[in-house]
């Protein structure tokens, strides 16, 4: 994917003899700033100083392309230089006449903990290991923090390969650096869990091999809160039958929206070729009308899951801070689509709660969901956490229309939409989101008035109950 | 004997004299050459030709800027502006001034640029290879169709009858201007006497007025730049016969990270093996590599599908990014390597 910037006038810029930058037009400015120059100070684009360079030594106007990179970015600039006049120390003129912006490879890549944070919040676990298959990192579902003593181990010491798959076909897997697809695998150790294994191989900046990175879906029923309610009879005057999203049409509906979003997405990338434009556009829609029917289906199976009398959530000791920076981590994207900044409380701040950290962290993102999609573009959203009274609580503040005091109540019920269609939403959030608070003994509250933006808390105990 | 043949002579067997060390020299270049590139006639006569055309340029111009915009009215520096034969390039020719890597290279790629117009030629008429670019011309991109049209004006200013083989000073690239204008300054200064000075004033207004962005490499190098860029155009495989010799070695060499200089040097080497991997790397299909094969072609080489399709594409790509490194860097790899003298040492 590229970013073009058509130019209407060419970018300029003027380099003195000393290759001091002299003056730039604001786009030749932002380079030099972020390649590391000040202002007044030497160009600091290297190709284009070594362009300068040149044109100043033989005295010549030269009309070069001239590639530049960022850690955001590559760019592709085709420059002209230009003496003004005939005085030897004359500062130099540059013109810019094109400039192509290409994504850094880099950049697409996701950052392993943000990764790590997808998969907790998908109920997914996570294990990282080198290429002897010793275990770097372990997060597996269910388990509030990281396993430390697994660390260092081999995979196939703490694991047993189960059948149909043979412990030869996974090293021969293992051997030839090939993905690893549903190996279901038994924890040794402790309650002797059921795990699905997916893995792929990492390859490092030298094309080494450098191991797997596996994820882990729980196979024994008992060990996922929300599929150990299926044993448990129904409970009449439900939406829909208890069984039906959790274990049966989720899942199904799942494994081929999945399949439907990233073949749409890879068509509208123009992945495997060119396309045209309306085709490309045409697959876009797809992929959106895909996104939001599963977080239509992710939001029914988690409506479904609350709304049983028997519905729990864990007592994790959490960070409030920590998982604000995780949560906005996971909408970075989405918030610089729109051009929205997101104030966030300082790093080093700690606020201790009580909460599962996947349902706390599947609030937050709800929340700033939300703020970013009724927010106008280039505002910003603001997160700040305070304790009062027994109770951590986080808020998350948008510049948005702001919800009449009337409506304040009724966005929490379920499929409220406020009169809103075609946004993505599914009316479902807002609901889950105060059943889950409630249920890990805090509560979800908006503080807003019309035309002046929202502003939702979250509180939880900060500490456990007894 | 007449007296003045006589001095001839003598002045004859003087510098005969003094060059005598450079005949085992010149003879060993001949007999032992250290690449497998084959120089044939033609070739060593265009380069000649074309270089004595370039420096003729030079020199006219710096005259006529020297004569009309700095008032100097010497009676043989006029009559060089005017448009009279030049006579720097008889200096010059045997000083060793322009015996310069940077400059032979440079004579090189221009002739082996004209083999390959001539080969084409052979293929495809000069009216045909000329409307190439006129399918730019609509493109949807108005950038685009703008550098075309710019290509397609500098094309015809400097296209010279078929056949012959001219330099034009616009196309000449900055670095081998620079590298003619102060011999030629130094030249003119020595044969008319004059003094340098105002000489010197010419060559520099001369440098300073030569843009780079009219010469027609540079155009297509641009033109080559935004068609890949805008990733719309339907012929993403370059190829000379669809694109004009100039465009398909700039498309080439964008694509590959090369220069155009070297995609020209590799189409001289045998068997063109080096253009063979540059195609192979960047993934031209069988077809394609087959058909632009044939056509830059000039003896009774053939490549085939079992061929191209067996070249090691990983192998392809590593070789060309090797190439695309800096040349000062190849230089002292190969000085560095144990195998410096290559198959023969061996």
């Amino acid at each position: 994917m590229t970013t073009a910037r058509k130019l209407t006038e060419p970018v300029m810029g003027q380099v003195d003899a000393d290759g001091l930058l002299l003056s730039a037009d604001p786009l030749l400015m932002q380079l030099h700033l972020r390649c590391g120059g000040a202002e007044g100070g030497p160009l600091a684009v290297p190709e284009l100083a070594e362009l300068c360079r040149l044109s100043r030594r033989l005295g010549m106007n030269l009309s070069r392309p001239v590639q530049a990179s960022d850690d955001d970015c590559r760019i592709e600039m085709w420059v002209e230089t230009r003496f003004t006049s005939s005085e030897k120390q004359q500062p130099l003129s540059l013109s810019i006449i094109d400039w192509k912006e290409y994504p850094d490879d880099e950049s697409d890549k996701m950052d392993p903990a943000r990764e790590r944070d997808f998969d907790r919040l998908e109920g997914r676990g996570a294990i990282r290991t080198d290429a002897a298959l010793r275990i770097i990192v372990q997060q597996m579902p269910g388990e509030p923090a990281q396993n430390a003593d697994a660390v260092g181990q081999s995979l196939l010491d703490i694991y047993d390969v189960i059948p149909p798959s043979a412990h030869a076909r996974l090293l021969e897997a293992v051997a030839e650096r090939q993905p690893i697809r549903n190996q279901r695998m038994r924890a040794k150790i402790g309650a002797q869990r059921l795990f699905i294994l997916h893995g792929y191989p990492l390859i490092d900046k030298l094309g080494l091999f450098a191991g797997y990175r596996f994820t882990a879906m729980p196979d024994d029923p008992a060990s996922d809160p929300e599929a150990s309610e299926d044993d448990i009879k129904p409970v009449g005057g439900k939406l829909i039958s208890d069984s039906l999203f959790g274990l049966q049409l989720g899942p199904a509906l799942r494994q081929p929206l999945g399949k439907i979003i990233a073949n749409a997405e890879t068509i509208s990338a123009k992945l495997e070729g060119p396309l045209r434009g309306d085709y490309a556009s045409y697959a876009k829609d797809i992929a959106s009308a895909g996104r939001h029917l599963l977080d239509l289906v992710n939001d029914l199976s988690d409506l479904e899951a609350i709304e049983r009398p028997e519905f729990t959530v864990a007592g994790d000791s959490i960070d409030l801070v920590d998982l604000a920076h995780r949560a906005a981590g996971l909408l970075a994207v989405k918030a610089a689509d729109h051009q929205i900044r997101m104030e966030l409380p300082a790093e080093g701040e700690k606020l201790p709660a009580s909460g599962e950290f996947r349902r706390s962290l599947q609030i937050l993102v709800n929340l700033i969901g939300n703020a970013i999609r009724y927010s106008p573009d280039g505002s910003a959203i603001k997160l700040r956490v305070s304790a009062e009274e027994g109770f951590s609580r986080i808020s998350v503040t948008d510049q948005g229309d702001g919800i009449a005091e009337v409506d304040q109540e009724r966005i929490f019920e379920k499929f409220e939409r406020l009169g809103r269609s075609g946004d993505g939403g599914s009316g479902l959030g807002l609901f889950i989101s105060r059943r889950l608070a409630r249920a890990m003994g805090g509560s979800l509250t908006v503080d807003s008035a019309a035309g002046e933006g929202s502003t939702f808390t979250l509180s939880l105990p900060t500490q456990k109950k007894p | 004997m007449d007296r003045t043949r006589h001095v001839d002579i003598i002045r004859h067997a003087s510098a005969m004299a003094d060059k005598a060390a450079f005949v085992a020299d010149d003879f060993a270049r001949a007999l032992f050459p250290r690449t497998d590139v084959v120089f044939n006639d033609r070739m060593r006569s265009n380069a000649r030709q074309y270089l004595r055309s370039a420096i003729g340029r030079v020199e006219t111009r710096i005259c006529q800027i020297a004569t009309r915009d700095l008032g100097v009215t010497h009676e043989k520096l006029l009559s060089i502006g005017e448009g009279a034969d030049g006579q720097s390039f008889a200096v010059l020719e045997h000083s060793g001034l322009l015996n310069t890597v940077e400059i032979v290279q440079h004579l090189f790629v221009k002739t082996q640029q004209s083999e390959l117009a001539a080969r084409l030629l052979q293929k495809i008429s000069q009216q045909d290879l000329e409307s190439t670019l006129t399918r730019h011309l609509d493109h949807e991109d108005s950038v685009v169709a703008e550098a075309a049209m710019g290509l397609l004006v500098a094309q015809s200013k400097t296209t010279g009858a078929s056949g012959e083989i001219a330099a034009s000073l616009a196309d000449l690239p900055p670095e081998i201007v620079y590298a003619f204008v102060w011999p030629v300054t130094a030249a003119l200064a020595r044969l008319t006497g004059f003094p340098g000075q105002q000489l010197q004033q010419a060559a520099e207004r001369l440098l300073a007025a030569h843009d780079e962005s009219s010469g027609v490499a540079r155009k297509a190098e641009r033109l080559a730049q935004l068609l890949d860029q805008s990733g719309t155009d339907q012929d993403r495989v370059p190829h000379p016969m669809r694109d004009g010799l100039t465009l398909f070695v700039a498309r080439l060499a964008r694509q590959s990270g090369l220069s155009t200089d070297q995609i020209i040097t590799f189409t001289a080497e045998p068997n063109m093996a080096r253009l063979v991997v540059v195609m192979r790397a960047i993934n031209i299909p069988v077809q394609d590599a087959l058909s632009i094969f044939a056509a830059l072609d000039g003896g009774d080489h053939i490549l085939t599908a079992a061929t191209y399709g067996e070249t090691d594409r990983d192998r392809s790509l590593a070789l060309v990014s090797r190439w695309a490194s800096p040349n000062a860097y190849q230089n002292a790899e190969r000085i560095l390597s144990s195998d410096l003298l290559g198959d023969q040492g061996k």
